[in-house]
């Protein structure tokens, strides 16, 4: 995997000061998303927000885009003064014009036609004329739907409709595009596809700020990352930076019995970096699995059910500096 | 961004829907139509003559059957704000670059005029029945205060539906809430019984019903041959022009419960 060069501009697409948000949650109580979040999106940049479900990335999102207002955060007593700053502004209702938004569930009436759908965003986004049905066609066959332009939504199948939501997106040719897990249930063909439009979408101007927690993804894809957890940002920076650091190898071994105890006999091991563990899996970065795995096998016996190497990616990463299972949104331990 | 252009493209989606969905639009008409045939010819068997005009029930029964052709359109009209919560779009149309009342507003202008078209088209059908006898006492200006009537009905209580909307989480619940209290507005707003007839009491309830307003504009406009009996057309539509707009304004000039 080969991340993007970072954009060369210095102008920052989006910036966030002490963000906090809270739900209204029943019994008159608030639940905490974001907590004092500072972050920094560069103008052009492909920008990836990662952290395990429930990290405030949705909510981030739907705060840049004006349809939420900042909250306070948890320590009220600091009395910071938030700033949401969009495109050089704050967020408004008519700022909205310049941003793409594509939500994480499906968000499509099926019973109106595909050329209806782009129609109708279209109008409210200001467009018309010969112009608006030029553009509809031209996107259709952009994500492969021209023929389908008269079809129900109803008749399309999920890879279908996020490539419509996606035309739809790009229909008023934003200036900044916020994606929430754009490719969740896409198969690989429908997932590269997607990103195909969405980079050449970039390469014209367009800064691209997605929400995921696939982290292959956003390696692959992103030029810089932000790791959320529980409201709050825990690094930033190019993929390559944030793996700057990491031991060579990644090791995950499914291990049911591992403990607290094992983990710091094994910490103390010569070339072994950080470990983290969500039951029933051990992951470690170490110089040199070579050498790492016999020790295991010799020290956890009968213990161990499977072992799995490869060289350190984002992942490792994330779990090295969040400490958290991606996969299943367990905390560290 | 032009509001005008995003309230037309929102009325033409919600156009578009209704003349799809093919059982609701002749469902909503003709259930008043089946009302006025078979209610309007068996009472009217029974009915002493001194009640209504000429003993003929089922053309006194036109301007309610109207009035209740609005009520189920406005209702069915609303209810599409669940649909499009449901399916997603309604977050869609929330994030574009228009306040969500301006969003609401494209969608209440589908409804009155879906709800306008429908009952001016049971009005159609029901005056080339032979056996009803419309008088039209004031010609032409009739039809103009009988379209008036039927718009301002449909505007106040998709107004209402808005406001019921806006606080009930359920299609299921926002259909009780709405049969629960538009029912019994229309049954005290003289669209089946003549109110003058009515005891004091049940006449007072029927003068605090917005509704009995709108009947009575369609009663003078297209039954009646005098304003004997009847509140007046001045009255009428002062009340009408009033309640519809503070229901329209109220209903529409908030924030929605609904969050992207």
């Amino acid at each position: 995997m080969t991340a993007r060069a970072a954009p060369a501009t210095t102008e920052l697409a989006a910036r966030v000061q002490d963000l906090s948000f809270s739900y209204a949650v029943p019994g008159g109580e608030e639940r905490l998303a974001l907590d004092g979040l500072t972050l920094e999106v560069p103008s052009g940049a492909v920008f990836g927000l990662l952290g395990p479900n429930g990290s405030g990335k949705s909510t981030l999102l739907s705060l840049l885009a004006g349809l939420r207002q900042p909250s306070a955060g948890a320590d009220r007593s600091a009395d910071p003064r938030p700033e949401v700053r969009v495109l050089g502004q704050p967020p408004s209702t008519a700022l909205r014009a310049r941003i793409g938004l594509l939500f994480q569930e499906t968000s499509l009436d099926p019973l109106m036609t595909c050329a209806e759908t782009l129609w109708l965003h279209g109008r409210l986004f200001g467009l018309g004329g010969r112009a608006l049905h030029d553009r509809i066609r031209a996107l259709l066959e952009s994500v492969g739907l021209a023929e389908r332009a008269g079809s129900f939504v109803s008749t399309l199948s999920g890879g279908m409709k996020r490539r419509l939501e996606l035309a739809r997106v790009l229909l008023p040719s934003p200036e900044l595009i916020l994606l929430d897990e754009p490719t969740t249930g896409l198969d690989p063909d429908a997932e590269a596809a997607l990103w195909a439009r969405l980079l050449e979408a970039n390469r014209a101007g367009a800064t691209v700020v997605l929400a995921t927690n696939k982290v292959n993804e956003a390696e692959k894809h992103c030029d810089r990352v932000a790791f959320i957890h529980r409201g709050r940002l825990a690094a930033e920076g190019a993929p390559a930076e944030l793996k700057a650091g990491l031991k060579r190898d990644a090791v995950w071994v499914e291990w049911p019995d591992f403990t607290p105890a094992l983990a710091e006999e094994i910490g103390a091991w010569e070339g072994v970096g950080r470990l983290t563990w969500a039951h029933p899996t051990l992951h470690a970065t170490v110089d040199a699995a070579s050498a790492f795995v016999p020790r295991l096998f010799q020290a956890a016996g009968d213990g161990i059910r499977a072992v799995r190497i490869r060289e350190s990616t984002l992942e490792d990463a994330y779990f090295d500096i969040v400490g958290a299972s991606l996969a299943e949104g367990e905390p560290a331990r | 961004m032009s509001t005008a252009a995003a309230c037309a493209a929102l009325l033409q989606r919600d156009v578009r829907a209704v003349l799809r969905s093919r059982s609701q639009l002749y469902s909503s008409m003709l259930f008043p139509l089946m009302l006025l045939a078979i209610l309007g010819t068996g009472v009217s068997e029974g009915l002493d003559p001194t009640l209504v005009r000429d003993g003929d029930y089922a053309s006194f029964l036109v301007p309610g059957t109207i009035a209740m052709t609005v009520l189920f359109s406005s209702t069915f009209s609303s209810a599409s704000y669940y649909q499009d919560r449901d399916c997603g779009l309604l977050r869609v149309l929330l994030a574009s670059p228009h306040e969500p009342r301006v969003i609401l507003l494209g969608k209440a202008l589908a409804g009155v005029s879906i709800g306008g078209v429908q009952a001016l088209a049971v009005l159609t059908v029901a005056a080339a029945i032979p056996s009803i006898d419309l008088r039209w006492q004031y010609g032409p200006a009739g039809v103009v205060a009988a379209v008036g009537g039927v718009l301002l009905l449909a505007l106040l209580l998709n107004g209402f539906a808005q406001l019921v909307a806006a606080r009930i989480r359920t299609m299921q619940g926002f259909h009780l809430v709405m049969n629960l209290v538009l029912f019994p507005l229309l049954f005290f707003s003289g669209a089946f019984f003549p109110l003058e007839h009515l005891p004091g009491w049940l006449k007072a309830l029927a003068y605090a019903n917005p509704i009995t307003y709108a009947v009575d504009i369609l009663h003078l406009a297209v039954y009646a041959e005098s304003s004997d009996g009847y509140i007046g057309l001045p009255v009428d539509f002062a009340v009408l022009v009033s309640l519809a707009l503070v229901a329209f304004l109220w209903g529409f000039g908030r924030r929605t419960v609904y969050q992207p």
